[in-house]
């Protein structure tokens, strides 16, 4: 698309072929920054990109900041969770606001944004960081002697979760000490929580001066395996609570523009309890299903809602309203597969012939053995529905899981 | 049936509707944004390919994709490049998105072929040469049924190279392909199958095409005379085919000459190919009208054939009346055999097919058998046709394009051994919608069982497998189900309680259930050998049907799974060589497992239906087999070196990793699938 000088010119942090995409086809200069291996891609496509390693932050880090401000960068966009004080720290140059780069390092550690959301007055569950074995053991003790259990009664799980990753990567549910023993040396440090009895969902959140212009609530059908929007209406009453939820968070973190995506639990009460916060877009492709519903690019919101130069007009144009304007509600499920030996992928007929089916994602399997799993985390691929009832689409995702895609 | 088709159709305009749309998006989609919307275009093909009219619309849609993008940045960008004889690797590959890709660019090439598409790269006549390759290579594909190796490796997926190809060469024409075809078609009617309609459909294409002036068929299709004429027209007035009212009114201006003609004219043609012509069926029922004696000629009866006929005419008359008329031919096959086999001397057996005759059907069964076979032929006349051929044919019994090998082996092992019990089943089955078995003293109904073998209920099956097999794949995976649990593989208990008494109740395994490696080698060929080979079990023919498991490898030596057989006999074949024969209820039992392991079905002293090894050949495939345990035999009799032999064609083939512990270190993680839990085929 033809690009508008007048327009922000954007850096997109890690490389997301949706993302870029969505800039390719959108008014702004964009620029992808990723590691080299992208690099003949980018040349044999006419991506404009600059080549760099997104390993830890270091003396070089200025750099790469230098390098996108000569080149008349507005503002750099993280599309993944390692890329996140990469902008913080860009974003503080190129804006010349310090305050970035420390806000970003809040939003990168659960330990610490956690603390901060309780500063800003924001009811989390009770948490701790274990450096061993024995922290998680005690803390599994003390959770379970508050809720008054005693002794030989089961217990409350605890969840940990690694400080630094996105969404469920590394996150284990954690029921007995014997458990304890399987987590391997090089997961500490972790953050463990509490687990709280409640309905888990999430939120997308687009920001600009302050203000939110988007709110996109996510509904989890199970964690980790399927979700789908906008969500049911049952959801969608507590809208209001959580739009003032968001606001507190907003300020607790003073966000003032660009995107979040917290997650929350609602307990049977009514009560919001914080989770976490990422400040990137979510992974289980909830962009590609907000597209679906509503017909926007979701890409192309977070690049106006980064964009310093996107004026109130524009951005208000933009979006459309919450629920009201969508035609319909899109939803995947993760695949994992069930048996513990497959040998080839078979979309069960059911799934298929089902008039909510759309696409899927899932290739055939590579090797015969199934790991087991041990954490949540890697599914094999997605599948893609879309459909009018939001109570049709809940329960098409919840069969999802009693049907093997691998045999 | 009308109803399912309109729902068919809706089916595929919906999907129709859905790759159009993905067509779109992927035609609008950057290049370098492609090969990610590429996926849902082919699945969305696939299933298209899958319904009846698919392959059509999507040849028509082929110039669309083309230019969507669908072969970008793959070899099948430049058609001028492509091998026809790597076409058979991508269209049997398990990647459902691979076959697809593949079809899709044979339609394509089809479109440019007929002159729809001018394409850049290739010329028409460049396009046609090139699909006429592919489908003399993919013969097999075309017509014959799937084999294990298809259905393990893919599943549902198996179907559409063959939907694919039989549009191809309608569209490209037969003749190209037309001698190879006939040569199959011979060996598998060598085999005698039940099922003759795919036999039948090769044979109408073939006959059409050489009708067709516009088709030049050159020199080929020579030696499809008489396949055609014995559908068509195996006589002297019927020659022309010339329709089933003119060859009545014919019959009625005969005299007894040229009647007795006519009736061995059907005779000679029906038991030379096993097919049976519509005009044959005109005239028995004509004879019997006419109380004529040529009724037995008309069957091709010898001695044994024409006594059963005389002693039971009243019975073998009503038989004809009910089953056999110009939409059931096949049934005269089946009746003539039956009464060749003497099987009605057996004091049950004429009660239980008078029982046969007057079967009310249950609401089911005349649904199931409506579904498959329409109501040209009463729904109770086309049941007793399939019992007719079944009980004449008990090793043409296939288990169609289903994992039901146990149940169609049961049927034929029942067929051949214990014809009464089969039609007790039958009948059960039919009228009852219930089988009842039991298992080490405990029933088992067919009802109560949640599921069996196969997950959805076959339809491609003869009439009498297409009633019974449901309930007994129910029953044989229940019992499975109450071996759970025990040490050890499930068939020592459920084989004998499943097939009959005469199942032996000694059992012996050669793959460790919980590893799937090798155990026990050696002692486990010595007492194959004891109790089979006749040079170590005193010379004892084998008395009834054993039912056996193989390991089922295909033509590279891999294993595919396991499978279910009757061992039938172990004698010399005519060239002295000491031979197993054996009952495999796959459709087609020639195949070729590796190593030189080429299953035989004819010219080595095979009766039809059966397929055969040599012993040793055979023994090193079997890894389940039962003895009666007080017949031993000599097991220390047999010689080392023979049984190294068996063990080295084992080691070859599906043994290959699965050596034991103490040869090679076992990887202890192995489960499932390698383990014989149960018999998949």
């Amino acid at each position: 698309m033809e690009k508008d000088p007048d327009k922000g010119f954007v850096a997109l942090l890690g490389w997301s072929l949706n993302a870029v995409e969505a800039a390719e086809n959108f008014d702004r200069r964009y620029i992808v920054v990723a590691p080299d291996w992208a690099e003949d891609y980018c040349k044999e496509h006419d991506i404009p990109y600059t080549p760099w390693n997104f390993e830890r932050l270091n003396d070089r880090s200025l750099e790469i900041a230098e390098t996108l401000k000569d080149m008349g960068v507005d503002v750099a966009i993280p599309l993944y969770e390692e890329t996140v004080e990469w902008a913080g720290a860009i974003n503080s140059v190129l804006l010349d606001n310090p305050r970035l780069y420390g806000q970003a390092l809040l939003l990168r550690d659960k330990a610490l944004m956690k603390r901060r959301a309780q500063l800003g007055g924001i009811r989390v569950g009770i948490f701790e960081e274990a450096h061993d074995r024995d922290d998680v053991i005690r803390f599994l003790k003390r959770v379970n002697q508050t809720l008054l259990k005693l002794d030989g009664d089961p217990n409350d799980p605890i969840h940990l979760k690694a400080f630094d990753k996105a969404g469920c990567l590394g996150h284990r549910v954690i029921r007995t000490p014997d458990e304890v023993d399987t987590i391997p040396d090089e997961e500490f440090p972790v953050l463990m929580e509490s687990h709280l009895d409640g309905w888990e969902f999430a939120v997308e959140a687009w920001i600009h001066n302050g203000k939110i212009r988007f709110l996109n609530i996510s509904e989890y059908v199970t964690l980790g395996y399927s979700v789908f929007v906008p969500a049911t209406p049952e959801l969608e009453k507590y809208r209001e609570q959580i739009t003032a939820q968001i606001e507190k968070l907003i300020k607790a973190f003073d966000i003032d523009f660009g995107f979040i995506h917290p997650e929350y639990f609602v307990t049977s009460d009514g009560e919001m309890y914080f989770g976490e916060v990422a400040y990137r877009p979510p992974g289980f492709k909830v962009f590609e299903l907000l597209e679906r519903a509503y017909g926007f690019n979701a890409y192309q919101g977070l690049i106006l809602s980064f964009d310093p130069k996107t004026t109130e007009q524009e951005i208000t144009d933009f979006f459309p309203r919450e629920v009201v304007d969508a035609k319909c509600h899109a939803g995947c499920f993760g695949v994992y597969p069930r048996r513990r030996v497959v040998s080839r992928l078979e979309m069960p007929e059911e799934t298929e012939d089902h008039p909510y089916f759309e696409s899927h994602e899932l290739t055939p399997p590579m090797e015969e053995t199934v790991t087991k799993r041990t954490a949540f985390g890697t599914h094999w691929g997605l599948i893609y529905f879309s459909g009018d009832d939001a109570h049709t689409m809940r329960d098409l995702l919840k069969r999802q899981e009693d049907l093997d895609f691998y045999v | 049936m009308i109803e399912g088709g309109q729902h068919d159709e809706s089916k595929l305009a919906m999907l129709l509707a859905k790759l159009d749309q993905a067509t779109d998006i992927l035609a609008q989609a950057r290049d370098f944004a492609k090969p990610a919307k590429v996926g849902r275009v082919l699945d969305t093909a696939r299933r298209v390919l899958l319904q009846e009219g698919g392959v059509a619309a999507l040849e028509a849609r082929a110039p669309s994709l083309e230019e969507a993008g669908i072969f970008r940045g793959t070899d099948w960008a430049s058609p001028q490049i492509l091998i026809p004889s790597f076409t058979p690797q991508s269209l049997k590959s398990g990647n459902g998105q691979t076959v697809a890709l593949e079809a899709l660019s044979e339609l394509r090439l089809l479109a440019v072929a007929k002159g729809d598409y001018i394409h850049g790269n290739v010329s028409a006549e460049q396009a046609h040469h090139y699909l006429t390759q592919v489908l003399a290579i993919n013969l097999g594909l075309l017509f014959m049924p799937l084999s294990e190796a298809d259905r393990e490796t893919q599943g549902k997926l198996a179907e559409v190279p063959r939907a694919l190809f039989q549009h191809v060469a309608n569209e490209i024409g037969y003749e190209h392909v037309i001698d190879q075809l006939i040569d199959e078609i011979w060996r598998i009617l060598k085999q005698r199958p039940i099922q003759v309609e795919p036999v039948k459909q090769m044979i109408t294409q073939i006959a059409l095409c050489r009708a067709n002036p516009e088709i030049e068929l050159g020199s080929s299709g020579q030696g499809a005379d008489r396949l055609i004429s014995s559908l068509f027209g195996p006589t002297q007035a019927s020659r022309e085919d010339p329709g089933i009212d003119t060859y009545r009114e014919r019959l009625l201006a005969m005299d007894e000459q040229a009647l007795q003609s006519e009736a061995s004219g059907f005779a000679r043609a029906m038991h030379d190919t096993g097919l049976v012509s519509s005009y044959h069926a005109v005239l028995l029922r004509y004879l019997l009208e006419q109380e004529n004696h040529l009724v037995a000629e008309a069957m091709g009866l010898t001695a044994t054939g024409r006594d059963c006929l005389l002693r039971y005419r009243r019975l073998v008359q009503a038989l004809i009346e009910e089953a056999i008329h110009p939409g059931s031919p096949q049934a005269v096959y089946g009746l003539a055999l039956t009464l060749e086999r003497g099987i009605l001397f057996q004091p049950p057996v004429v009660p239980a097919l008078w029982r046969q005759l007057a079967l009310p059907l249950s609401e089911w069964s005349k649904m199931r058998l409506r579904m498959a076979f329409g109501e040209e032929v009463s729904l109770r006349g086309r049941l007793l046709e399939g019992v007719l051929c079944m009980l004449g044919q008990p090793l043409g019994v296939g288990q169609g394009n289903n994992p039901t090998c146990q149940s169609a082996r049961a049927l034929s092992m029942w067929a051949y051994n214990d014809p009464d019990y089969l039609l007790q089943m039958v009948a059960w089955a039919a009228r009852d919608d219930e089988i009842i078995m039991h298992f080490e003293g405990m029933p088992l109904s067919s009802m109560a069982s949640l599921s069996g073998v196969a997950k959805e209920l076959p339809m491609d099956l003869d009439p009498v497998s297409l009633l019974v097999v449901p309930h007994l794949d129910r029953i044989y995976a229940e019992m499975g189900r109450r071996c759970i649990g025990r040490e050890g593989d499930p068939h020592r208990w459920v084989n004998p309680e499943f097939h009959g008494w005469w199942a032996g109740r000694g059992f012996h395994i050669n793959v460790d259930v919980e590893t799937g490696q090798i155990k026990d080698l050696e002692a486990f060929l010595r007492h194959f050998y004891a109790s089979y080979h006749p040079h170590y079990n005193g010379d004892q023919p084998l008395i009834h049907p054993q039912p056996a498991g193989i390991a089922i490898t295909d033509s590279a030596c891999r294993f595919i799974g396991w499978h279910a057989i009757s061992l039938l006999r172990i004698t010399l074949d005519p060239r002295n060589v000491m031979r197993v024969y054996f009952f495999n209820p796959n459709n087609d039992s020639g195949q070729d497992w590796g190593d030189g392991v080429v299953v035989s079905t004819a010219g080595n002293g095979e009766r039809y239906g059966e397929a055969s090894l040599p012993f040793e050949q055979f023994a090193s495939r079997l890894y389940i087999y039962h003895i009666d345990p007080l017949e031993h035999g000599e097991p220390a009799d047999v010689p080392i070196e023979e049984l190294n032999r068996v063990s080295g064609y084992l080691y070859r083939s599906w043994g290959a990793d699965r050596l034991p512990a103490q040869e090679l270190q076992a990887t202890p993680d192995a489960e499932g699938e390698v383990s014989p839990q149960r018999t998949g085929g």
